[in-house]
């Protein structure tokens, strides 16, 4: 049994370095607090973000700026029809060894990185974006028969572009699961937009410091998952998982949104990723225990994607984020 | 030398978190207990406010409910309702989970002591459950429970002094109780009752009318519901004597061969009538004019005599030829008889009254009291009873059996006539007037002629005539005169 200082110690350090990391993000970056959140909290779940958001909102920024910030390694990939599984993964290359004989040498692809941007991943083929998602999966790729380790950790931030949707390739829903958190990017607002132009119109702004290296995120991961967890609170967020099947038992308190638009609800990887994005949200608070609030705050960006809805859904405007706001209302905290 | 410094300052730490967590332990339990006792106290005013809404609700239908007094109504439903209330509404697992989850709300501490109360029992407690324990120890040391969850007081409870106070009212303004005032006395003393009013009227009738049997009998009668209104004794006990009574009147009442009175097949009203007349008779014999020397009565005294239309008969049917004496000893006689046909009348009608007592006792349709009260005045016959008519009375001779009429003696090779019975239902018929037979009755012509134009008016005002021919028949009965049809 630790002593209550020394987790009272950590509780606090965790949240210092939370909040210096949102100090020294907030330099090049405008606005997206609630984002820059969301992403660390994926960080130190070991979850990979589906980001969705129209261009220029500084999505590829917001990355680059979290894994030097962060010391971690970070490669983009620009997804495009012809890309192929292999300048992802990597492949064998022909080459002389010292000794002049032709030998095949694997050269890592982008992958081999802590943190990777997929960007505009629906425009890639489906079987250049399963060869992604398995490493995401498996956290390792196999090249001619020869499993290579990926980095750890390893984080892919995909993006989706809303708008643009004539010769994509959706991702499949098996393949959305997958994804730990989905993220919106919204519009800058007044005061947003006029700080934007000062920044990127000005000489540019200092390094960013290094806040936390690798061993800090992965000692972080360790105490996500020690963060208590009262069986009330748990029964919440089940319970919040269950009300978005549409065949849910009434006494789930399935809201009527959910009965007429949902067709498929979350699957248990949605559970676990509200529940263990709640425990991160605490830590990062610095508190010791997961809270009602954690739960609600989590939903979201958790669940958002999936929830598989039907056409008179996409019809008459209905996203996952209204069904899940009305799910929050209808589901009491103690039943 | 460091490792000796920090034992004492690590064995203190260790106490202070066995005795952090004893205290958030006394203060959630403290809680838990007040929520308990609010729980309580809530349930206890729901079932006395729903006791009350029942009563309240019941009050009008009490006569048709159990034999229940209406002032223990409420007490009768607190009494089923609160078993089932406090069963339903018990202290589960949730409640706690609820009530720490609403201490949790209301001093903000996120879920800590909610978290802290399921971590408590475990034996292992990891780094950070200890440090949940710690927190929610000093955020909830000095815990009031009583001052943080005053008892709030629902509509139920506000409502049940209302409630009571209407109920009383109600209850005080007699609201459902049953029109003899609620006085639902028992079956036996109500029946005695009844007989003592019974025995009042009788001895009463008995008294005026002189009849020595019925008075004798109305005495006894009283007596006997004396006894069951005082001694309340039980159903069977009363019947029994009742049924003994009974027995006793039919003995009374049944005359022997030579007492058989001439009177027997009189109705009440001639009975009474020949009495009043033959104390009037009685009186105009004793007057001094009443009786001559020679002991004849005198052609007036008889005279006055047969303006009396009762006695008349009875001197018609005793015969011719009667001087003072006979006149007087046939008077005693007469009256004798009379009075004691009216004593057997009586005691036939209170032997009646305690058959139906009796019956009423069985549970059968007792008479109410405004029947008893006007005993005298009896109740046309209705379904079930016999009407007292002069056919079921007493008679002379064994009755025959109803319903099957005989057939008369018919003579063998004469004309015979039976006359039909008339049953239940409406008739109809046409009377026709014929010719009358040689030397019996006979029908004016006129009258005749007058029924003819009468058919023929009626059938000329049907369409079994045709129009045109209306006037010609009209005209041709009109025509008919007396005496025409003999030419």
């Amino acid at each position: 049994m630790q002593a209550a200082g020394t987790i009272e110690d950590r509780m606090q350090g965790a949240r210092r370095s939370f909040d210096t990391l949102k100090a020294e993000l907030a330099r090049v970056i405008v606005g997206h607090t609630e984002l820059i959140e969301q992403l660390f909290i994926a960080l130190i779940c070991g979850g990979h973000c589906l980001l969705e958001g129209v261009p220029g909102l500084g999505k590829t920024l917001i990355v680059r700026s979290l894994g030097e910030i962060l010391s971690l390694t970070f490669s983009r990939i620009q997804f495009t029809p012809d890309l192929m599984p292999a300048d992802i993964t990597g492949t064998n290359v022909l080459t002389d060894d010292p000794s002049g004989r032709k030998i095949f040498d694997f050269q890592r692809g982008p992958v081999f990185a802590h943190i990777v941007l997929a960007d505009e991943i629906n425009r890639a083929t489906p079987k250049t974006q399963s060869a992604l998602l398995e490493a995401m999966q498996e956290q390792s790729v196999t090249v001619g028969g020869k499993l290579h380790r990926l980095e750890n950790p390893f984080m892919v931030l995909a993006t989706q572009n809303p708008i643009e949707m004539e010769g994509t390739y959706p991702l499949p829903e098996a393949q959305v699961d997958r994804f730990f958190f989905k993220l919106l990017l919204h519009y800058p607002n007044r005061e947003e937009l006029a700080r934007i132009a000062d920044l990127t119109t000005a000489p540019p702004p200092a390094p960013l410091r290094e806040i936390l290296d690798t061993a800090g995120i992965l000692q972080m991961r360790e105490w996500v998952r020690e963060v208590p967890l009262a069986d009330l609170v748990k029964d919440y967020a089940v319970r919040l998982v269950l009300a978005t099947h549409a065949h849910s038992e009434p006494a789930n308190g399935g809201p009527a949104l959910v009965q007429k638009f949902v067709h498929y609800g979350s699957s248990p990887r949605g559970l676990q990723s509200v529940i263990l994005a709640a425990k991160a949200r605490a830590l990062l608070a610095g508190r010791p225990n997961v809270s009602f609030e954690d739960i609600r705050v989590m939903v979201a960006p958790s669940l958002r994607h999936r929830l598989i809805l039907n056409l008179e859904a996409d019809a008459e405007g209905i996203g996952a984020d209204k069904i899940l706001a009305e799910l929050l209302q209808q589901v009491p905290e103690v039943p | 030398m460091r490792i000796c410094a920090l034992r004492p300052r690590a064995e203190k730490a260790g106490r202070g978190l066995i005795s952090e967590a004893e205290t958030l332990a006394k203060s959630l339990s403290d809680l838990l207990a007040w929520e308990k006792v609010k729980r309580r106290r809530e349930i206890f005013s729901s079932v006395c406010c729903y006791s009350l809404l029942g009563a309240l609700v019941l009050l009008p239908f009490h006569v048709w409910l159990p034999n229940v007094s209406r002032g223990w109504t409420p007490l009768v439903i607190f009494l089923l309702l609160s078993p089932v209330l406090f069963f339903q509404q018990r202290w589960r697992k949730e409640d706690s989970a609820r009530a720490l989850a609403r201490l949790d709300r209301a001093l903000r501490l996120d879920e800590r002591a909610v978290t802290a109360w399921e971590i408590l029992p475990r034996e292992k407690q990891s780094g950070p459950e200890t440090f949940v324990v710690t927190q929610a120890a000093e955020r909830l040391r000095g815990l009031e429970p009583k001052t943080l969850f005053e008892r709030q007081l629902s509509w139920r409870d506000y409502s049940i002094l209302p409630l009571g106070a209407f109920w009383l009212a109600l209850f005080w303004l007699g609201v459902g109780s049953p029109v003899n005032g609620g006085n639902q006395m028992p079956r036996t003393v109500a029946l005695a009752h009844q007989l003592r009013e019974f025995s009042r009227d009788l001895q009463d009738t008995a008294q005026r009318e002189g009849l020595s049997e019925s008075l004798k009998m109305g005495r006894e009668l009283e007596k006997t519901a004396q006894k069951g209104i005082e001694q309340n004794s039980s159903d069977e006990k009363f019947k029994n004597e009742l049924a003994a009574l009974a027995n006793k009147l039919d003995a009374m009442r049944k005359p022997t061969a030579a007492q058989q009175p001439r009177a027997v097949g009189e109705s009440d009203q001639t009975l009474k009538d020949l009495k009043a007349e033959l104390q009037a008779a009685r009186e105009l014999l004793n007057a001094p004019e009443g009786a001559n020397r020679s002991g004849d009565l005198d052609q007036n005294m008889l005279q006055r005599l047969s303006l009396l239309p009762q006695l008349q008969k009875q001197f018609d049917q005793a015969g011719p030829a009667f001087n003072q004496d006979t006149v007087k000893s046939f008077l005693d006689k007469l009256d004798k008889e009379v009075t004691g046909e009216m004593d057997r009348r009586t005691l036939l009608e209170a032997q009646q009254f305690l058959d139906r007592l009796m019956k009423d006792g069985q549970g059968e349709k007792s008479d109410t009291d405004a029947q008893v009260a006007g005993r005298q005045q009896r109740d046309s016959p209705t379904d079930g009873d016999r009407a007292q008519t002069r056919s079921n009375l007493p008679g002379k001779e064994p009755g025959k059996k109803e319903g099957v009429q005989p057939l008369p003696d018919f003579p063998a090779g004469a004309p015979a006539h039976v006359k039909g019975m008339i049953g239940e239902g409406g008739s109809n018929g046409l009377v026709f007037k014929a010719k009358p037979s040689a030397g019996k009755t006979e029908i004016p012509q006129e009258e005749v002629l007058a029924n003819y134009r009468r058919q023929a008016e009626a059938e000329l005002n049907t369409e079994r005539v045709p129009a045109e021919l209306k006037e010609t028949i009209r005209n041709y009965f009109l025509s008919l005169r007396p005496g025409e049809g003999n030419r």
